[in-house]
């Protein structure tokens, strides 16, 4: 994935970030909490401590960058421990949280990911990654991408496009009492899917009646515990393109990526109009 | 064959080359192209060019005269308004496949995106997998084969191109209609397949006699108020 980001990183420099999954380690949580847009606050750390203590004792707590990764006892309940964690603070984001997931992302490269995460060294079945060229909204950490969908354990997306009926979706959301971090029309995607999900329909259910639920380009890329997928527009307005075999599939943006680290076998396809596609462990 | 290494060169560099190269009248093999965009852009010298592996977007745009062949797979934008020439990839192609070409013919031996020939003023677009979403829109001249199945809206708001289609058209575009193939048009597909196409990927494809031929119903050429369902619909 590190290969495939440096390749794609001179498309968009602003930020990079990756979503990566690992075996559930024993049911707890993985909490991966932003503490503040400028580096590490020692102060911000021990507070989400205090306030998780409330809840249930922190364990593995670390940090790294302007992270703080914690695992929190698997009975808790995700949107209430996310609420107690982000009230410690107002700069603190729980930015991702997940039995298998962690989202490390940062304003920079690709390399200076790798700095400072060392994502390479990372173990797991699958993962998505991005980098970003902001057209519209802020160039920070808020803004990059992987977008966990907040309030839903091990939900990741990452988008490229423009959900054009964003405001129109983030009001009925809004007034269904879900939060918005972001200006970013890209956050509605995590929040669509986890409904849907929660509504009990199968991830490529999701996908496929996102086709109809949202108006602009996407080529989006979404992935779970134990599944990836994607879905493109109406009409292809975003490139989006895969390959598989019998051991793995990969999706990039453009080839570029694909050759970097694959070699010249591996046949890859643009994906159609309103493709859905999903992959499970 | 003269040999071109990508690695260490910009695109400025490797298009620059190869320029050079042909105009001293060596094919070119052009290797480890990974993907890359713009490459073989504006080639206006005729001679061989050759990549060895997959290209990114816009390559052998703007060609005249040029015959490339891609070992591999090729990014939107393929053979973008070439004059003349010949663009063959042995894999499959991205979005717009040659868009807004003008003569040349290009070859898909795979499947292409959407928007597969957008445009298109004249030339000859051959693809022997499927082709995706509205392809063929708008187009004002030259013939597109596809051997597969096309997806939606095929062949929509065209002008003067002429499209035949050996699979399934999901859905005919805005004022696409299918109209008879006549001998001629026959013996056209017959020629053309046979001279395009190597010998292994012509057994599989359907008869020339199966081929269905698409082309504008003509009802959006000219705005009539009478007509205006027709164009509230298309619009």
């Amino acid at each position: 994935m590190l290969g495939m980001l440096r390749a794609l990183g001179c498309r968009g420099p602003d930020s990079a970030g990756v979503a990566l999954y690992h075996s559930p380690a024993g049911g707890d949580l993985v909490l991966q909490v932003k503490l503040g847009e400028k580096g590490l606050s020692q102060d911000g750390a021990e507070a989400v401590i205090a306030k998780a203590s409330a809840l249930s004792q922190p364990k593995d707590v670390s940090t790294t960058g302007s992270y703080l990764r914690l695992t929190m006892e698997g009975s808790l309940d995700p949107v209430r421990l996310a609420a107690t964690i982000e009230s410690a603070t107002p700069d603190v984001e729980v930015v991702s949280m997940g039995r298998c997931l962690e989202i490390v992302k940062q304003v920079g490269s690709p390399d200076r990911l790798e700095e400072t995460f060392h994502i390479s060294e990372y173990k797991g079945p699958h993962g998505i990654g991005h980098t970003r060229m902001s057209t519209e909204s802020k160039v920070d950490l808020s803004h990059s991408q992987p977008f966990w969908a907040h309030g839903c354990p091990d939900l990741a997306i990452v988008h490229n496009g423009h959900i054009t009926n964003y405001h129109k979706l983030r009001r009925q959301y809004e007034q269904q009492g879900i939060r918005f971090y972001t200006e970013n029309d890209s956050e509605i995607i995590g929040v669509y899917v986890a409904q849907g999900l929660l509504r009990g329909l199968s991830l490529e259910e999701v996908l496929r009646s996102a086709v109809i639920d949202w108006d602009g380009s996407f080529s989006c890329l979404v992935s779970t515990a134990d599944a990836m997928g994607f879905v493109k527009d109406s009409f292809a307005h975003k490139p989006l393109l895969f390959g598989e075999t019998d051991e793995f599939a990969v999706v990039a943006t453009e080839e570029i990526a694909v050759r970097a680290e694959f070699g010249g076998e591996l046949k890859v396809r643009e994906a159609g109009a309103r493709e859905v596609k999903v992959w499970r462990n | 064959m003269a040999e071109l290494a990508c690695a260490g060169r910009t695109i400025r560099e490797i298009n620059a080359e190869i320029r050079r190269l042909l105009k001293e009248g060596e094919a070119v093999t052009v290797s480890s192209p990974g993907a890359r965009h713009n490459l073989g852009v504006a080639l206006l010298e005729s001679g061989v060019v050759v990549f060895d592996g997959s290209v990114g977007y816009y390559c052998a745009g703007l060609i005249d005269g040029a015959r490339v062949r891609i070992k591999g797979s090729a990014g939107w934008g393929l053979a973008e308004s070439m004059l003349s020439g010949e663009v063959i990839v042995e894999g499959n192609a991205g979005n717009s496949a040659g868009a807004a070409i003008r003569g040349g013919a290009l070859v898909v031996q795979g499947d292409s995106g959407a928007r597969t020939g957008v445009s298109m003023k004249n030339g000859l677009i051959i693809v022997t997998g499927s082709c995706g979403y509205m392809s063929g829109f708008m187009g004002q001249g030259g013939k597109m084969i596809i051997c597969g199945d096309a997806a939606e809206a095929f062949g929509d708001s065209m002008y003067e191109t002429i499209c035949f289609i050996g699979g399934a058209i999901a859905d005919l575009g805005n004022d696409a209609i299918v109209a008879e193939s006549t001998d001629e048009d026959k013996q056209f597909l017959d020629t053309s397949l046979s001279y395009y196409l190597p010998a292994a990927l012509r057994g599989n494809l359907p008869g020339a006699g199966d081929f269905k031929k698409v082309v504008s119903g003509r009802k959006l050429w000219n705005f009539k108020k009478s007509e205006w369902k027709t164009w509230e619909q298309a619009l």
